[in-house]
């Protein structure tokens, strides 16, 4: 069994008149309603690649033409790099990976189990553990340090990251340019310089637009400045059903497309082949108190279809995995996240793992991180499908076995007992047996778990001349980035 | 005289030492077949080797607990360590088993006896042809060092018994999956009482059908799966000594 490789063909939600569909409609609505551009750098592209572009009304008509030559210059596959090579992560429709969910505010403390404000103790430890869950492939931060100056968020963010991990890094949401600026700065100091980071980008970054169809100042630009160095760039969309979206999932998958297809015809027309990751976590509203939350089953709707627009156009998708709005490790949050983890994975999600944080993105909690974990390593399995070789069928075994005897010696049996999919933390055990192990909930398992790898997982240390010198690329950051 | 008994004594050992070297460098080699067999969980190779064993007359109690026994204890802390699973304990315990069935008749007219934790009689009771947990405790018990008596599906409270008394059983495991065969535990209970075998023996239940209640009800232990009952027929045997 190969770990990690999809086998089984992504369900569709989508026939193909509605692919179509979607995508002469998301043309139609870049060319004839145009989309607000708050980037001056992207106005510029857009104005001299020919689009129609408004400089004062900071608004651009983008043509048809010029978004499908864009997609045509997008690259279909490509790799996530990390700083261990073992650890890059094909993006190239046929494999299936796991990063995790971010950036929270807020963690439920492993001691006390209380709520609280996050610190960069938080980023380090939850990206420990990343580093110690063999199938977990990406760390995204997990929740934002408040014990740090705020503007410089990004920065420590990865700082923590690198002392804990050396899987690949991707970055949550940036606001200014700067934030790029600096954080390629620290990338190139572990990479060994610009050159050797551009041929392998140990980290991407998330581009979050702004629906209904939004190119925000900030994000934009710091998006440009990814793309200029060869980082891989999650543009990002999030449409609220019924508020920044459609009440209706197909026109918020509309919406969304649009707004990615947006932001890619701008970064290709600048930097051609710049890879980009169509990425999409929008919140459907609950109509009877206007709350939002991220797994709803429209929401879910959305999240697939776009997955499947990303596979339409063969580029990579990052989006849903195991979100919910559940504010504790219980019931819901085990089943909001089963269900929008598995259908993404159905629909043919590249990267779904998306572990660790519940309300909708914003609290940590590291029994969840693990619980989450579980779950995408148990969908992994079912993406595998059914092997239907003649050494799976083993019906040389069963004439050898009879009618009445056992598979349990038998040598297939054995030769295949590690490709059966083993828990972590699931008791398949009986009352009598689990009552005697202490009568534990899988929270109580995870929490136990999480503290283990805490206590006896040791990540790889950076070489201590480039800590060195990360150290003053945050001290610099914190001084250049407007504050 | 001395010198030349010194001489005959020379002669002898220079004589003699190569033959035993010989000897023992064969049954070093049996043993570690033995042993190699219980690992790989071969029983064709198991069965191979203990023949071997007997056809250089070797001690059968010491190639069982040498040779098998030692290998199946390194198939225990592979189990306990995570690296092998259950199939391989019992495909392990079943080459074990057929191993000794080679060398029992052996053992029998030598009137040796093999030293193990304990005789067990175990078998799924009358009615009820599941077998599958039984056959899973009665590996488990096996590897763990126990003598096992397989008395097999669909058995009668007399076979049970029966078998018990002949192996002069420290223990009898019965199963049953189904609720409506799950009286003939109770049966097997009070013919156990009337029986006249050991004061101390252990009378275990278990199989989907049983609940504690039930096995308490019987005046039974119970073992919810079969890791728990190795360990809870051990404990058992032990404080019962």
């Amino acid at each position: 069994m190969m770990v990690g490789v999809r086998k089984l063909k992504p369900m569709e939600v989508l026939d193909k008149d509605a692919l179509t569909n979607i995508h002469l409609n998301s043309l139609e609505l870049l060319e004839k309603m145009g989309v607000k551009v708050f980037s001056k750098e992207a106005l510029t592209i857009l104005d001299e690649s020919g689009a129609k572009v408004d400089h004062k009304k900071q608004m651009a008509w983008i043509p048809p033409h010029l978004v499908e030559e864009a997609l045509k210059k997008a690259p279909k596959t490509f790799k996530l790099c990390a700083r261990n090579p073992k650890n890059d992560v094909e993006l190239d429709g046929n494999h299936i990976s796991c990063s995790t969910d971010g950036t929270g505010l807020t963690t439920i403390d492993l001691e006390t189990g209380e709520r609280r404000p996050s610190t960069k103790d938080d980023v380090a430890k939850s990206a420990l553990i990343v580093d110690a869950l063999k199938l977990a492939d990406l760390y995204y931060p997990t929740v934002t340090p408040l014990d740090y100056p705020k503007h410089a968020h990004v920065l420590h963010e990865y700082d923590a990251a690198l002392d804990n991990t050396q899987k690949h890094f991707v970055s949550g949401a940036t606001y200014l340019p700067e934030e790029a600026v600096y954080l390629i700065k620290m990338a190139a100091a572990v990479a060994g310089g610009l050159k050797k980071l551009r041929e392998r980008p140990i980290i991407s970054a998330v581009a979050c637009m702004m629906a209904p169809l939004i190119l925000p100042l900030g994000e934009t630009d710091a998006a440009l400045e990814f793309s200029k160095q060869g980082i891989p760039v999650v543009a990002m969309t999030m449409p609220l059903t019924g508020a920044t979206g459609p009440i209706t999932p197909a026109g918020s998958v509309l919406i969304g497309n649009a707004q990615i297809l947006g932001i890619n015809t701008v970064i290709q027309m600048k930097y051609p082949g710049a890879p980009v990751i169509y990425s999409s976590y929008p919140m459907s509203m609950e109509v009877r108190t206007g709350a939002f939350a991220v797994s709803f089953p429209e929401a879910t709707m959305v999240i697939t279809g776009h997955i499947q627009m990303a596979r339409h156009y063969g580029l990579p998708n990052y989006g849903g995995g195991t979100i919910g709005s559940a504010k504790i490790p219980d019931e819901q949050a085990a089943y909001e996240k089963a269900l929008c983890g598995l259908m993404s994975m159905l629909a043919g999600g590249d990267v779904c793992g998306t572990i660790g944080l519940l309300e909708n993105y914003t609290v940590l909690s590291y029994e969840q991180l693990l619980i989450d974990y579980e779950m995408y390593d148990m969908m992994l399995r079912l993406a595998q499908g059914i092997d239907v070789s003649e050494e799976a069928l083993a019906l040389d075994t069963i004439y050898k076995v009879g009618p009445e005897g056992h598979f349990l010696a038998e040598k297939h049996t054995l030769k295949h007992t590690k490709d059966v999919w083993m828990p972590m933390l699931t008791d398949p055990a009986p009352y009598g047996t689990w009552k005697d192990k202490g009568a534990k909930s899988v929270v109580d398992v995870a929490k136990e778990k999480a503290k283990e790898i805490l206590a006896t997982h040791k990540p790889t240390p950076l070489d201590r001349d480039v800590k060195k010198r990360l150290a003053e690329i945050i001290k610099e950051g914190e001084k250049g980035i407007p504050h | 005289m001395s010198c030349v008994g010194v001489e005959i004594l020379l002669i002898d050992s220079l004589l003699c030492y190569p033959i035993k070297v010989v000897i023992m460098q064969e049954e070093q080699t049996v043993l570690s077949k033995l042993g190699e067999a219980v690992k790989s969980f071969d029983e064709e190779a198991a069965v191979e080797a203990a023949k071997e064993a007997l056809k250089i007359e070797m001690d059968p109690l010491e190639a069982i607990e040498k040779g098998l026994t030692k290998g199946m204890r390194e198939v225990g802390d592979l189990y306990e360590r995570g690296e092998v699973f259950i199939p391989h304990l019992v495909a392990a315990a079943e080459a074990m088993s057929s191993a000794i069935e080679v060398f029992e008749p052996e053992i029998l007219a030598r009137k040796a006896k093999r030293k193990v934790l304990g005789k067990v009689v175990i078998g799924t009771v009358a009615g009820d042809i599941h077998d599958i947990g039984k056959n899973l405790v009665s590996c488990l018990l096996t590897a763990a060092g126990f003598e096992v008596h397989d008395v097999g599906k669909d058995v009668s409270t007399e076979k049970f018994i029966e078998k018990a008394k002949e192996v002069e059983a420290d223990v009898i495991g019965a199963s049953t999956l189904m609720t409506v065969t799950a009286p003939e535990q109770k049966e097997l209970a009070d013919a156990i009482a009337k029986s006249g075998l050991k004061a101390k023996l252990v009378y275990i239940v278990g199989g989907a059908a049983v609940t504690p209640q039930w096995a308490e009800e019987i005046k039974a232990v119970y073992a919810p799966d079969a890791n728990s009952a190795v360990k809870a027929i051990k404990g058992l045997l032990e404080t019962r000594k």
